[in-house]
């Protein structure tokens, strides 16, 4: 029987909100995530940090196990081969994003990640207006009320409002306010939202946020109902963001259809309170790293995600450059996926996976190579989703598999 | 390995050489990286320079090359970076953009102007780690980063709260420790913190409306903290005010209560404006140059504004935020960020037909002139905020040549002509003097006695210039880089890629800190302390930092 190691404070790079109160427990090659002191674990830590005392995977080539160094050499070849590839997923740390792009600097290619989709959404907002955002820690000190946009993120975030709310914020100690703009808090959120007023308004959230914007600018919409919610109603909100201290919105774009429609009267409504009061706002994203990958691409590249790397240029594109796009004109996808077992999207090309080993595949890829994951058997900084913040993950066993960095150097050397 | 230059004219003010006024050439010899005492032993390499003028690698002590803010600036000047593409010699499809440039254009383009060194002067804590996997990724440049301190909330309930010096040196120590810094900056001071509780404005002895602390005593703490730290670099200070016309007096009050301690302000010429004339914008340069002049224990950078498109970025998001109204394009971030600081990120565009953006340029300039001592002023731009850094050679021809400065003032807009003095000032740099200002007088100032200078022991950073009467010419095509002792360009153009160190300084504090630190983390910022703190082996991938240990001052 191994010994049952306990590690305390661990971090996760998994969501984007990186909580880093876990305590984890490792048992030889077993790793078990469970609250920390004083806090708690979320189910999708809880999930993706298990790890059972069962073989490595192994790599394979056309679905027949081979060494990690003929998988890396036939994927050298086949991208030497390719006239377009697209490097997708890109769930991986800052070191194995620097691969990534060095990988696309060989041999050309499309660099996207597999949650870009809100973070463009958002990106409709910033490259054409810009706005005025806030941090978790101000968020967490400052903010009496806080408008959500959209359902309940606690799915996704699992301990967002348990961040947000502390038992003693420095500066917000009145009443601090909660308000659901088309969607419901759930009974967890309600939990963590303890102590908090927390109201409901099911109105659509474009046209509602449209109109807070003017009311708080002080103009009157001309329409009786805004969004299917009583004008009355949306100008008592006004009111209460006018008067608050410190106003924040939050919102998911991945989740909105008008994601980018939501974004830009968020960021408009910020901009009219800000003319009085103080508010933010505060976008959710960031799973996998997302954050420090579209960081790393803009220092090197200059460019966000979703850009081609070609000759000695790049170029930036936030459409024809998506991945689903870029697949339609690409010959080879390198699908990397480090953070959890996500299949790629299907694809009538070759296929080179850096996965997750516990990853089922659709179809079996060229090439699969199974890699550890950071922050349990690697190494690694990942950022939150602010992009300010990053947080060093360690190593919690002894890896086996390589990291996304060490699999893409391999296959740089063929 | 040893290389040997031969035959260069060396300016060398450090050490008290001037070649190009005697004539004289010699050699210089370097040994693994360093330059040594000359010997007849067979070298390695060399290199003929045939009487060109040799300096040390130039330094830049105020550059906005990384962090959070600079990618935000990327992500507003995606134009920017398009209509700068990558260049040959690049060696990769990383180098572009001219006012937000990428990490290797910052490196290749600096390096091509004979640059080694370069500081990022406002990294704010809750970032560090980011700017610094992105220092990483700089080639070519030995960097370092100032802290900014003074607006967040743990220094400011300790200054509430009348905590004792010594509890806020070990808070300072533990800081700069934690994050890698090299210095302490202050931007706004408490006025960043104030604009979180919606005041919109700070004079110097305001009080912020939560904590009821004045800048002044922000600034005199900090002044206070660094000194008795023993930190190289003095407090590095934005001060009050940026921008704001009649800025002169908090300027002038803010010189006068470091009270004959050692503080640097920077980007001068942004806080240096009166209200005089029909536009109620006028030039005070002469004013502050005089009591600059008259204390020697204060040290400027110019922050000189270059006409053209580029983007501010700053900390100071309670001054950018009043600037967002003049944005072009008109678009900006701004981010209230983690108990810590804040930034602003505001794309302008300088126009010479401009009444203010023209007097900004000639207030600039007249500063450069009327502060007499060169080893306490420095030549920036403030990059990317005043301009871009590559715009350096031809602002290194405004001060050196008196005709060209005045046909340049003649093109702008007339009554900007008539507020500044620039045509009565007769002073033309030497090029002594110009290797003070981005050489000798940096190293100095920063506490780097391996650098900036070019006798034995110094770190071979060296750039060889031929001379040519038009200066714009001379600075920006250079003969030779050495990095280290190797050759990484030639001809104006990047022959190799070299890989920079990270300075950071090292202060003795007080250990009990750390209880405070932690609790302070885990109740109000939400992370811990642990992970906050950035270890040796995360800098430049994993080669860690180069360490400047300080010695404990007199308070």
């Amino acid at each position: 029987m191994a010994e049952v190691r306990t590690i305390e404070n661990v971090a996760c790079g998994f969501c984007g909100l990186a909580c880093d109160d876990l305590t984890v427990e490792v048992e030889g090659r077993e790793v078990r995530a469970k609250a920390g002191p004083g806090g708690t674990v979320c189910p999708e830590a809880a999930r993706l940090f298990r790890r059972l005392d069962t073989a490595d995977a192994v790599a394979r080539v056309a679905g027949e196990v081979t060494s990690q160094a003929d998988a890396a050499s036939e994927a050298h070849r086949l991208l030497t081969a390719a006239t377009s590839p697209v490097i997708a997923g890109m769930g991986t740390d800052m070191t194995g994003a620097g691969a990534l792009v060095d990988l696309a600097i060989r041999f050309g290619g499309v660099l996207d990640h597999h949650a870009s989709m809100g973070l463009f959404r958002n990106y409709a907002a910033v490259q054409r207006t810009g706005w005025l955002a806030s941090t978790l820690a101000e968020v967490r000190n400052h903010c009496d009320l806080l408008l959500v946009v959209g359902e309940d993120p606690t799915a996704n975030w699992g301990r967002l409002f348990e961040k947000f709310y502390p038992a003693t914020p420095l500066f917000a100690t009145g009443e601090r306010r909660v308000v659901f703009l088309g969607g419901t808090p759930g009974e967890k959120a309600r939990r963590q939202l303890a102590g908090i007023t927390l109201s409901e308004l099911p109105g659509a959230p474009v046209e509602v946020l449209e109109a807070l914007a003017l009311l708080v600018s002080g103009r009157t919409p001309p329409q009786a109902t805004i969004g299917g919610l009583p004008l009355a109603e949306v100008a008592a909100l006004a009111e209460a963001l006018r008067g608050s201290k410190y106003a924040v919105v939050t919102w998911n774009a991945a989740a909105l259809d008008d994601g980018d429609l939501v974004a830009e009267r968020a960021t408009a409504l910020v901009d009219a309170l800000n003319v009085t009061t103080r508010a933010g706002v505060f976008p959710l994203g960031g799973t996998d790293n997302l954050m420090g990958v579209n960081q790393l691409m803009l220092w090197r590249l200059g460019y966000p995600l979703r850009t081609l790397v070609s000759g000695q240029g790049s170029a930036h594109d936030g459409t024809l450059y998506a991945t689903e796009a870029a697949l339609k004109d690409a010959d080879v996808m390198v699908w990397v996926s480090a953070f959890r077992p996500e299949p790629p999207p299907s694809f009538t090309g070759k296929v080179i996976a850096l996965a997750h080993p516990d990853t089922v595949f659709e179809t079996e890829p060229d090439v699969v190579i199974p890699v550890g994951t950071p922050g349990i058997d690697h190494a690694g900084t990942v950022f939150r989703m602010d992009s300010i913040v990053s947080m060093p993950l360690g190593a919690l066993r002894v890896a086996t598999l390589p990291s996304v960095a060490e699999a893409v150097r391999r296959i740089a050397e063929g | 390995m040893r290389t040997r230059l031969k035959g260069g004219r060396v300016l060398d003010p450090a050490n008290g050489e001037n070649g190009v006024a005697s004539g004289a050439v010699r050699d210089i010899e370097i040994e693994d990286g360093r330059i040594v005492a000359a010997t007849d032993r067979k070298a390695d390499a060399e290199y003929d320079l045939g009487g060109a003028v040799v300096m040390a690698g130039g330094i830049d002590l105020h550059s906005h090359i990384a962090g959070g803010k600079m990618n935000l600036a990327r992500l507003l000047m995606q134009e920017d970076r398009k209509a700068f593409p990558e260049m040959p010699g690049n060696f990769c499809g990383c180098g572009g953009g001219r006012a937000a440039p990428t990490a290797h254009a910052t490196g290749c383009r600096y390096a091509e102007l004979g640059y080694t060194t370069v500081f990022e002067p406002a990294m704010v804590g809750a970032n560090a780690r980011g700017a610094h996997l992105e220092m990483a990724d700089i080639p070519n440049l030995d960097t370092g980063a100032y802290l900014v301190l003074g607006n967040d909330d743990f220094f400011l309930r300790l200054l509430a709260a009348g905590a004792h010096q010594e509890t806020v040196n070990a808070y300072v120590g533990w800081m700069i420790e934690a994050t890698q810094a090299f210095a302490i900056k202050i931007v706004n001071p408490g006025g960043i913190n104030a604009f979180k509780f919606n005041a919109r404005r700070m004079e110097l002895d305001e009080a912020n409306p939560y904590y009821g602390v004045t800048p002044r005593k922000v600034l005199t703490t900090l002044i206070r903290a660094v000194t008795e730290l023993g930190l190289p670099h003095p407090i590095h200070l934005h001060g009050c005010n940026l921008g704001v016309p009649g800025n002169d007096e908090t300027t002038l009050a803010t010189i006068r209560a470091a009270e004959g301690r050692r503080l640097h302000l920077t980007h001068l010429q942004f806080h240096s404006y009166g209200t005089e004339g029909d536009k109620r914008f006028s030039s005070s340069a002469a004013r502050i140059a005089e009591l600059v002049n008259a204390n020697p224990n204060i040290s400027v950078d110019v922050g000189q504004v270059m006409f053209g498109q580029t983007v501010t970025a700053s900390a100071d998001y309670m001054s950018q935020y009043r600037n967002r109204a003049i944005a072009s394009p008109n678009k900006s971030i701004g981010m209230d960020i983690e108990l810590d600081a804040a930034c602003g990120v505001v794309p302008f565009e300088y126009k010479d037909k401009s009444f203010v953006n023209a007097l900004q340029w000639a207030i600039g300039l007249e500063l450069f002139l009327l502060v007499e001592d060169p080893w306490r002023i420095f030549l920036t731009t403030d990059h990317p905020n005043g301009g871009p850094f590559t715009t350096y050679p031809h602002l290194i021809r405004l001060l050196m040549d008196r005709d060209f400065r005045n046909a340049q003032l003649a093109t702008l807009n007339k009554a900007a002509q008539k507020h500044t003095m620039l045509p009565q000032i007769t002073r033309e740099y030497s090029l002594e003097e110009i290797a003070i200002l981005t050489r000798a007088a940096p190293a100095r100032i920063l506490g780097l006695t391996d650098k900036g200078h070019l006798g034995p022991g110094a770190v071979a950073d060296i750039a060889v210039h031929t001379e040519d009467a038009d200066r714009e010419a001379m600075f920006s095509t250079t003969r030779m880089v050495f990095k280290n002792g190797r050759l990484i360009v030639k001809d104006g153009v990047v022959v190799e890629l070299a890989q920079g160190t990270t300075h950071v300084a090292r202060p003795t504090f007080d250990r009990a800190i750390d209880t405070d630190m932690q609790r302070w983390f885990d109740e109000s910022v939400g992370l811990k302390a642990q992970h906050f703190r950035i270890a040796d082996g995360e800098l430049r991938n994993g080669a860690g930092p180069t360490i400047l240990t300080c010695e404990r001052g007199e308070g």
